[in-house]
């Protein structure tokens, strides 16, 4: 069991583990290697106090030097998703779960438009686990948006249960998918139904299904820990970095604006700060 | 304690209760689901007058249609034999025993 795991790898995520590194908490930072891709599109950051006149990619290699220097190590896997056990955390990396008894989210704020009617219809008709949901399709038509290959396979196996199964790839490449798969090239606008859902409109056309599969690279927050409460599209948190689910903490651009480097490491820091205190309290 | 109940006796455990009743649409190759198990246990152990029940849905495929439960886990929470709340998938602790305090 972990104290702290930490996801993501920007700002955010990095300060709040070196503050878990000071405080001497067991932890897991799970993230990227290259820290975040936002890094690579900043020409020059002067608003870093005491690093100015940098480009993204030279704050970069000062940030990796100083996780270096602590001997902080990357996870670089997929966590799928967190759930709150009441009194500790169940991170899910597809078959492994890692246990902690604090999380801080620090996911940023990349995860991709969401679709028209998208939230609505969630749990409605609409999900982002095909092959979790699969067998309540049975006899009825499933249509899934894949953004990446993994999708595919989803894809494949959904059609061994629906009647029949639409995919709409957001990428370009080869597809394995069975011939029972219809591909439709198109791209997706709006979710339409009543109570659940109907349709789904296309920019040039419209299909009539009964659910719809939304397989993106990155999970939205309230899609990777359910429950989490969001605010005009941020996760909820209060000025200790507390969202409603005791125990769990968020920071950086994923809480709000502004979208800035030295306000997500300070958030990042009050984050880490705010589970120790909170380990110190369930310790009691 | 979590009752398993079915088709059969879903009126009885269910509509014909005059308390609150929380049901568990779940099945066993649902990873959720799992999750969700020793959460509502636990629940059921601190709120002991609210009746605690889970239909599977591979085995009450008729329940699920009628209420129109598209992703699981979703747990149904009636009151005096009517649906008052509808929560769809995961659903930590404190959530939950928000949600059904607000109907006590």
């Amino acid at each position: 069991m972990y104290d702290i795991i930490i996801i993501g790898s920007g700002p955010a995520g990095l300060s709040a583990a070196l503050n878990a590194k000071i405080r001497n908490k067991s932890f897991k930072l799970f993230g990227n290697k290259n820290l975040t891709n936002k890094l690579d599109k900043a020409p020059m950051i002067n608003n870093y106090l005491g690093f100015y006149g940098m480009t993204g990619r030279e704050i970069r290699a000062k940030f990796e030097e100083h996780i270096k220097e602590m001997d902080i190590q990357i996870t670089e896997e997929r966590v799928n998703n967190i759930y709150s056990m009441g009194d500790y955390f169940a991170v899910m990396v597809n078959e492994k779960v890692y246990e902690t008894k604090t999380v801080i989210l620090a996911t940023g704020v990349e995860y991709g438009k969401q679709i028209g009617g998208e939230k609505e219809y969630l749990g409605k008709g609409v999900g982002y686990c095909a092959t979790c949901d699969a067998p309540l399709y049975k006899g009825k038509t499933v249509t899934i948006i894949g953004y990446n290959k993994e999708a595919e396979e989803e894809a494949n196996f959904v059609s061994e249960l629906a009647q029949k199964v639409n995919y709409l790839p957001m990428y370009k490449g080869d597809y394995s998918l069975n011939n029972k798969i219809d591909i439709i090239k198109d791209e997706p606008v709006k979710i339409i139904g009543e109570l659940k859902v109907k349709k789904l409109i296309l920019k040039n056309s419209e299909i009539e299904t009964d659910g719809v599969f939304i397989i993106r690279d990155s999970l939205s927050p309230s899609e990777l820990v359910p429950g989490l409460k969001i605010e005009d599209n941020h996760v909820a948190v209060n000025r200790e970095m507390e969202t409603n689910i005791p125990g769990c903490f968020a920071a950086g651009d994923c809480i709000g604006k502004p979208y800035q480097y030295i306000k997500a490491a300070g958030e990042g820091n009050i984050a880490a700060l705010s589970a120790v205190k909170y380990l110190n309290s369930i310790k009691k | 304690m979590v009752k398993e109940i079915n088709e059969k006796n879903f009126e009885s455990e269910v509509l014909n209760n005059n308390g609150v009743v929380v049901v568990d649409f779940w099945a066993n190759w649902c990873g959720p689901c799992k999750m969700m198990a020793p959460v509502l246990e636990s629940v059921s152990e601190e709120l002991k007058e609210v009746s605690f029940t889970k239909v599977d849905v591979d085995e009450n495929g008729v329940l699920a249609d009628k209420y129109e439960i598209l992703s699981i886990p979703t747990l149904l929470i009636f009151k005096g034999g009517n649906l008052v709340d509808k929560l769809v998938g995961f659903t930590p602790k404190d959530v939950l025993v928000q949600v059904i305090n607000k109907n006590l």
